[in-house]
């Protein structure tokens, strides 16, 4: 009896915690830095374009979904939520106020040909995922990978990367590369770094002091993965209200977001 | 029999005018047929009166109308009815009797060749009937139209019959000779394109009988002809085409055949195909790829059937000239759309068309892709004719009409129906209804109506399918086999969005359609307008056919490359050049024609445009083409392709210095062939030229009166007889029958 006392307390536990967990989405809750989040009226908007966050498991906090920190849910929502306002207010794209969420465990992320992912220093795809990952790019869909830095998270990325494209090559990007053209013109770019420079007083994390742009391309030359190494446009999105955080970041992050974004619709 | 009743042939009384030689007027002979009439009615009138004698109403009647009619034929007697008919004077005259000597005329349908039955009835007495009464011509027709000395130089070995030149040569030669009849005999395989209206009218203007003999079986028992081949003269490299192929048989009906298409040995597309019931023409369509640049002699046909009567008549060569040329799209997008990526991704790797797009990133700021150089469309939008007619194709995604200018509007119209461009609607939510363009002055390029609503966008997935227009049309086709296609559809991923539009305009036709609020509407539908066409897509949403799909699923490809290349195909350049007929089957004489524009696309009427055809054997000519008068920026050339074998023509349009364009096409020139075809007997054709020239067919059994038939004209030298009707046998024959039937209803009603 005592036993299953503990079971039944256990599992309400566990589905009052869930319940939390799943008001950190776009229907109220917190943001990761515990201010509440207010739903946009038009949060129910069909739009053309809808800023949709990957989830994935990650190989820190023990695998799956729930990784508490170099998770999926880095800078999540206020990031997304800022930045799509910029889009909005700088481009003709269509935008939806708020974002979505898609995993590589269904095929909902074909309905969603531009993805973004955050921390991919931590994520661990298995083959089926990295299968899934790669028929949604070669299809014609678009990842932008941020917020990781160092030679330790460069190879953890690796890893699953190599799972998705065992022989496709991950190179530096050029300046004359459409991406840095295709709204604004980004040839002097710089590191973005995140809110941790206030901590650290550098611009850089870990062992990764010079910021990489680097990408996965397609058989047509056509750019499939964007990979922002060592930087954090993430923060800079979600920062970008901070009165300490410095408007050429932010700037630069909201252009080079919107450039990736505009490319994938594109091309 | 009509003879012994008539005493003359029916010719006299098809021909005869009547007339009454008696000097008195016909009022008189009407007033005493009523006096008599009446007279006759009088005892009838008066037996009422007395119930002994009374004869019953109607018997009176009947007896009364005997009588009256008996009378009244005799006393028309009296004012000597005859039939005034125009005549050859004997000897004066000559009847030109042509006989077919083409190839057809060899075939042995009826226990003997054609050309054998044409001099056995010549010979049986018909030559010698004719010459003793006129001069006769004998003449042989083939190509052209020949004299000969004797029957016997009839051979059959002529690769063309060409009727139309040989009455016209016989009503030529009448204007010096008095032509009084033409007497032809052929099996009716007519094959330069029939006898034409202006032949006719020379003959009949010349009042020259024409006699026709009709020779051959007019129905085969067992055989299989191709009759027709429609097959685009142009094409794009590699893009899939489809040739209409009709043909019509007898004695193989719900046989299974296969049609094949093949250029050269190489195979490229075949059918297979139930054939219906004899003599009911059928046609199927071969869809096939072009393939590469270059001209093509395309074989299409069935392998003859077993026990076929006519085994040449079952393959023709069709001439696809396949052009490396890529025709380009404009496609300008309003805003950063999902769907504008997917199809550019779509015609990346298509060789037949190029895509050049420009799309709005920002309020201000164009983003072009695929521009030929660097300062193309850097001003926005073309203003100038010159500058938008340089595309083949135009696609106006989510716009609002007011981003364009007046001038601009006008532009696009002009685009479409004078430049011969082809242009695309696409959905979005500011196209058609939902960006103004329900009250702007293009919505007649719109194939379906689009209302003044604002809120026709819809961003709600929905199923697609084949419309009933869709199911033959090469945009929509995805998979080759039509009854499959229709299901592949079905299967298709929901487009993302759509837009609501009205029906269907007349002359549009609905290719596909999508489904929401429990009816279909219309997804796909085009349109021709003016020298070009239009087509409405109501979704940016096909991309999900893209995303949904197995990788290496190419439907999203296949159909925009389809679309686009229907969108650009038939868009014309500024010079264009055309011949009626690519492959000249035993005949020689080709037409060129050639249509000049200028940069605008205005009609050139003062260009200086030469035709170099290269003929088979490496040689080369130069023809002058005129300017046809009443045709603005026409010009033609008649040229005679005197050798069997291929020829190549290229057209060129100057102006002063200035080059306005060039344009090639090649033409065949095939020997032995057309007299393979059409070689049952072409009895409608004889019929009515017999028919509209005033003359009679004559089949081999009835032949033996043409003898006699052929006095009784209008042409020539002749005189006018008055055959007299008043001794009649008939006339004989009727009196007594009248009397007689009068004398057996007396006795039968007992009336006195």
């Amino acid at each position: 009896m005592r036993f299953r006392k503990w079971i039944f307390s256990l599992i309400l536990a566990f589905a009052v915690i869930s319940a939390m967990y799943a008001q950190r989405g776009r229907r109220g809750g917190f943001d990761e830095d515990g201010a509440p989040l207010i739903t946009p009226a038009d949060a129910d908007e069909k739009t053309e374009f809808v800023f949709s966050r990957l989830r994935y498991p990650s190989s820190r906090g023990g695998g799956g979904y729930w990784g508490v920190r170099g998770s999926w849910t880095t800078d999540y929502p206020k990031a997304d939520r800022q930045f799509v306002q910029g889009v909005r207010r700088l481009s003709r794209i269509h935008v939806r106020s708020t974002e979505d969420v898609v995993d590589l465990d269904s095929d909902e992320i074909f309905n969603h040909p531009w993805i973004y992912a955050v921390e991919v220093g931590h994520w661990d795809l298995n083959e089926k995922q990295a299968a899934k990952l790669r028929e949604y790019l070669l299809k014609g869909g678009f990842l932008m990978v941020d917020d990781f830095h160092g030679s330790i998270e460069w190879e953890v990325f690796t890893s699953s990367l190599s799972r998705v494209f065992p022989d496709r090559p991950v190179v530096d990007l050029a300046n004359k590369e459409p991406v840095f053209h295709v709204l604004y013109d980004l040839d002097d770019r710089f590191q973005i770094p995140g809110i941790v420079m206030f901590y650290t007083g550098q611009t850089y994390e870990q062992d990764g002091v010079d910021a990489k742009w680097r990408g996965v391309f397609d058989d047509k030359g056509r750019l499939m993965v964007g990979i922002c190494h060592n930087m954090d446009i993430g923060d800079a999105w979600e920062h970008a209200d901070m009165p300490r955080y410095p408007e050429h970041y932010a700037s630069l992050a909201y252009r080079i977001g919107i450039n990736y974004i505009m490319y994938a619709m594109t091309h | 029999m009509f003879e012994f009743f008539f005493s003359y042939p029916a010719r006299v009384y098809e021909k005869g005018q009547f007339v009454l030689l008696g000097g008195w007027p016909v009022w008189v002979l009407a007033v005493f047929a009523v006096v008599l009439a009446l007279a006759l009615a009088w005892p009838y009138f008066q037996s009422r009166r007395d119930a002994a004698i009374r004869v019953k109403g109607w018997h009176a009647g009947v007896l009364w109308a005997l009588q009256a009619a008996m009378a009244i034929l005799l006393l028309s007697l009296l004012w000597q009815p005859a039939l005034l008919v125009a005549t050859l004077k004997p000897q004066q005259n000559v009847v030109a009797v042509i006989v077919d000597d083409s190839k057809s005329m060899a075939i042995a349908d009826e226990g003997k060749t054609r050309a054998e039955a044409a001099k056995e009835i010549l010979n049986a007495g018909l030559l010698d009937s004719l010459k003793k009464q006129f001069q006769v011509r004998l003449y042989k027709v083939g190509r052209s139209l020949e004299r000969l000395e004797k029957v016997e130089d009839v051979q059959a070995t002529q690769t063309a019959t060409r009727l139309s030149d040989a009455l016209r040569g016989v009503a030529a030669e009448s204007a010096s000779v008095p032509v009084g009849a033409i007497i032809l005999l052929s099996d009716g395989g007519e094959n330069s394109g029939g006898i034409d209206l202006a032949t006719i009218s020379e003959v009949r203007s010349r009042r020259i009988p024409v006699h026709t003999v009709g020779l051959g079986r007019e129905k085969y028992d067992r055989d299989l002809e191709i009759v027709s081949v429609d097959v685009p003269s142009r094409a794009l490299a590699d893009s899939r085409i489809t040739a209409q192929v009709t043909l019509r048989q007898t004695g193989y009906s719900k046989s299974k055949v296969t049609l094949t298409l093949r250029d050269g040995s190489k195979i490229l597309g075949q059918q297979t195909m139930v054939l219906k019931a004899d003599g009911e023409p059928q046609t199927e369509s071969i869809l096939f790829n072009a393939g590469p640049a270059g001209p093509k002699a395309l074989q299409i046909g069935v392998a003859p059937l077993d026990n076929e009567e006519n085994r040449a008549n079952n393959q023709v060569t069709r001439l696809v000239n396949v052009e490396a040329t890529k025709p380009r799209i404009l496609y300008i997008e309003g805003e950063p759309k999902w769907e504008y990526k997917f199809i550019r991704r779509a015609l990346e790797d298509d060789k037949t068309v190029s895509i050049t797009s420009m799309l709005r990133t920002t309020q201000n700021k164009i983003y072009r892709q695929g521009v030929a150089e660097p300062k193309e469309l850097e001003g926005g939008f073309p203003d100038k004719a010159e500058d938008l007619f340089q595309y083949q194709g135009l696609i106006i995604g989510g716009v609002e009409i007011g981003y364009f200018t007046v001038a601009q509007q006008e532009l696009i119209r002009q685009f479409v129906d004078r430049r011969g461009g082809g242009l695309l609607f696409l959905g979005g939510r500011n196209a058609l209804s939902d960006g103004g363009w329900g009250r702007s002055g293009l919505l007649d390029l719109v194939p379906v109506t689009v209302t003044d609503r604002r809120d026709t966008f819809k961003r709600q997935r929905a199923k697609v399918q084949l419309a009933l227009g869709g199911r033959d049309s090469l945009i929509t086709r995805l998979v080759e086999n039509p009854e499959a296609n229709v299901e592949r559809w079905k299967q298709l991923p929901e487009v993302e969005n759509f837009q609501e539009t009205g029906a269907p305009k007349p002359g549009a036709m609905v290719l596909a359609e999508f489904l929401a609020g429990g009816k279909a509407w219309p997804l796909l539908a085009t349109q021709n307008y003016g020298r070009g066409r239009s087509a409405i897509l109501a979704s940016a949403g096909t991309w999900r056919w893209q995303m949904l799909q197995p990788l290496e699923d190419k439907s999203h490809e296949v159909f925009w490359a389809q679309l686009c290349r229907w969108l650009v195909t038939a868009s014309p350049a500024r010079v264009t050049a055309s011949t009626p007929r690519q492959v000249l089957t035993d005949e020689t004489k080709v037409q060129i024609r050639a249509e000049v524009r200028d940069k605008n696309y205005l009609p050139v009427s003062d260009a200086k445009v030469q035709a170099r055809v290269l003929l088979p054997d490496g040689s080369a000519e130069m023809i002058e083409m005129r300017a046809e008068p009443m045709s603005a920026g026409q010009y033609v050339a008649t040229w005679d392709a005197e050798k069997p074998g291929a020829y190549v023509a290229e057209i060129v349009a100057k102006r002063g210095e200035e080059e306005l364009g060039a344009d090639l096409f090649n033409f065949r020139r095939e020997d032995g062939i057309a007299e393979n075809f059409g070689s049952e007997q072409n009895r409608e054709l004889l019929e009515k030229l017999s028919s509209q020239t005033g003359g009679v067919y004559y089949t081999r059994a009835t032949a033996e009166k043409l003898a006699k038939d052929v006095s009784y004209s209008e042409a020539g030298i002749t005189v006018r007889e008055a055959k007299d009707l008043w001794n009649l046998p008939i006339v004989f024959f009727m009196i007594l029958l009248l009397r007689a039937t009068e004398w057996m209803l007396r006795r039968k009603w007992g009336v006195v």
